[in-house]
């Protein structure tokens, strides 16, 4: 019983600190985990796919760019990157590396 | 993740002070219990998500067997190129890795009144939430003399395992001048270029074994999946040792007769050395009689968040719901469950499910070095799951060797990786 009042009012506290609650930060989970199927989970690619969690942001951002203008080759990449905004891939892109 | 990047990550979408709801374990107060039915590609994968987005909760996944055989490079099998322990996958990782407490029991029924799940064994599991992903289940009669013990005979190898066994030992023991036939049934239906992949590595293994052997595939349809790709890929590799009947031609099989080794249709007898059935489909048989399927024989589910529109609190995905434009993949059923299971995480806690997002991408392989691929990204749009305007399709036609090669190469990439996912 104590526990769980201590739990309740650590959970009152995080919740405060964190409202707003967000909506977009679930978005980007849930649609940054739907790569995983071919990059592995957390990016982590054990086979053929490339793997990017120890990749630097900034770099891969540019790659996916380049995927959506046909700047850079790719087999498959150019027909998904066209499914979301810019944004939606920067901030996919930070979900993975900011993972340790 | 620390709290840094977290902020950082925050930051960089723009929204000020957003942070998920995800990941903060400790904050369920008491241990809200989820039941996940089948340990596939959906159900696998929803209880693997459903610790990592609340690892407070209580997860439970119950499967009729003790491990699973996927149905994605079965087909390998078939062809010589991988063995059964290749597709077999264990449920150890879910329960020592991620805390998920695996059962193996059957399923008879899901009582949505009572939130209650009932196995064959007298075993009952009660949720606060439960995620059915029990696969699909023949249609026994759909195909006239189609049943259960004719699969025994001709089989369909639909779900792997024994089935795919008995489909390569019949390959196998065939001489040298023999038909394969493949019925391909009418949509929708499990893996839609699942019956064509199917044909290519058999007449690759044909080819090289077998060279006066044939598979003709029977269709119930006129066109089917990436179906450009697999003719372009036919006519180059496999001219002699693969045909393909469309419905027009007379290719819908009418019956089977298994005893006597008879497949049928309107305008014609076969009688093939192997045969390979493929019937209509339902969702999973324990989905039906929980009152789960309309009568489409499949599940209608609230696109935003998979929930069962019959029974609440019961989440239905993979090959088993209506999932608009998403076809009935492996690949779809992963990213469902992870929809479905954020879906749940938030509701628990009582916020609202986030935005639906979901991919679909599916390999298909017509020999060892030659690979091509279909992709879509998915929305809700108006109420329906529907494709990014834009995005997604079908590898390029007249691609060379090189880029067939590396889409074989990424196809068992895919599969390391999604196994993984899944599984791991
Ligand atoms: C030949 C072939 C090739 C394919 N290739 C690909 C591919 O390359 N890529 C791709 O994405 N997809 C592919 N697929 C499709 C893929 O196999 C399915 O879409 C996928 O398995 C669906 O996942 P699911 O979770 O709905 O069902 P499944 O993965 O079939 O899982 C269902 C699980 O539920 C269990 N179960 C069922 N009923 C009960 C019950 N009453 N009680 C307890 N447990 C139960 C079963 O034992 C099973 O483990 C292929 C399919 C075939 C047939
Ligand atoms: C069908 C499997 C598949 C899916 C799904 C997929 N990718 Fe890829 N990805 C690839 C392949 C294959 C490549 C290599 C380029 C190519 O051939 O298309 C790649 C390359 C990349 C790269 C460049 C990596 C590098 O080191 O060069 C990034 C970044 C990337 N993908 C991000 C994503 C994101 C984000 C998503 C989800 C929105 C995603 N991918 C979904 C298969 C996939």
């Amino acid at each position: 019983m104590k526990k769980r009042l201590l739990t309740a009012g650590v959970c009152l506290a995080a919740t405060l600190l964190m409202a707003p609650a967000a909506q977009s930060a679930d978005a980007i989970t849930v649609a940054a985990d739907a790569c995983a199927g071919c990059h592995g989970t957390d990016g982590r690619s054990l086979g053929a796919m490339p793997a990017f969690h120890e990749k630097k942001p900034a770099e891969l951002k540019q790659i996916l760019r380049e995927y959506k203008t046909g700047k850079r080759e790719a087999t498959i990449m150019d027909r998904i990157v066209k499914g979301y905004s810019d944004e939606q891939l920067d901030a996919m892109v930070d979900y993975y590396t900011a993972k340790k | 993740m620390t709290k840094i990047s977290r902020r950082t990550f925050n930051g960089l979408l723009g929204a000020a002070g957003a942070i998920s709801t995800f990941g903060i374990s400790g904050c369920t107060f008491g241990s809200d219990r989820v039941v996940v039915i089948g340990g596939g590609f959906g159900g696998a994968t929803a209880a693997k998500y459903l610790k990592r987005y609340n690892p407070s909760l209580d997860v439970t996944l119950i499967d009729a067997e003790k491990s699973h055989y996927t149905c994605p490079f079965s087909n390998t099998v078939l062809a010589g190129m991988n063995s059964m322990a290749f597709i077999n996958r264990s449920f150890d990782a879910l329960s020592a890795k991620h805390g998920v407490k695996v059962v193996h029991a059957t399923v008879t029924a899901i009582d949505g009144a009572a939130k209650k799940v009932v196995t064959a064994d007298g075993q009952s599991f009660s949720y606060d939430k439960c995620i059915v992903s029990p696969g699909i289940d023949m249609k026994w009669g759909a195909l006239a003399g189609y049943d259960e013990a004719a699969s025994h005979i001709m089989p369909h190898a639909w779900k792997a395992g024994p089935q795919t066994e008995l489909l390569k030992k019949q390959i196998d023991a065939m001489a040298d001048g023999g038909v394969v036939l493949i019925s391909s049934p009418g949509n929708p239906f499990r893996c839609p270029p699942g019956p064509y992949e199917r044909a290519s590595l058999i007449a690759h293994y044909l080819k090289a074994k077998k060279p006066k052997s044939k598979v003709i595939i029977l269709d119930s349809k006129d066109d089917f999946a990436k179906s450009g790709l697999f003719k372009e890929g036919w006519e180059k590799l496999y001219e002699k040792n693969l045909e393909w009947v469309p419905a027009a031609k007379g290719g819908k099989v009418a019956s089977v007769d298994a005893k006597g080794g008879v497949v049928a249709t309107d305008f014609d007898k076969f009688k093939p050395a192997v045969a390979n059935i493929i019937p209509p489909q339902t969702a999973g048989v324990v989905a039906i009689k929980s009152g789960l399927a309309d009568k489409s024989g499949f599940c209608p589910v609230d696109p935003n968040t998979f929930e069962s529109t019959q029974v609440k609190d019961v989440y239905v995905i993979g090959d088993s719901c209506i999932a608009g434009a998403m076809p009935k993949s492996g690949y779809s059923a992963s990213s469902q469950a992870k929809v479905a299971a954020a879906a749940i995480v938030a509701v628990l806690k009582g916020d609202k499910p986030g935005v639906f997002s979901a991919i679909n991408t599916c390999y298909s392989l017509l020999n060892p070095d030659y690979g091509i691929s279909v992709a879509a990204v998915f929305e809700v749009k108006e109420g329906k799951i529907a494709g990014v305007p834009n995005s997604g399709g079908v590898s390029p036609k007249g691609a060379n060797a090189q880029f067939r090669k590396k889409e074989a190469d990424f196809a068992s990439g895919w599969y390391a990786s999604i196994s993984q996912d899944s599984w791991g």
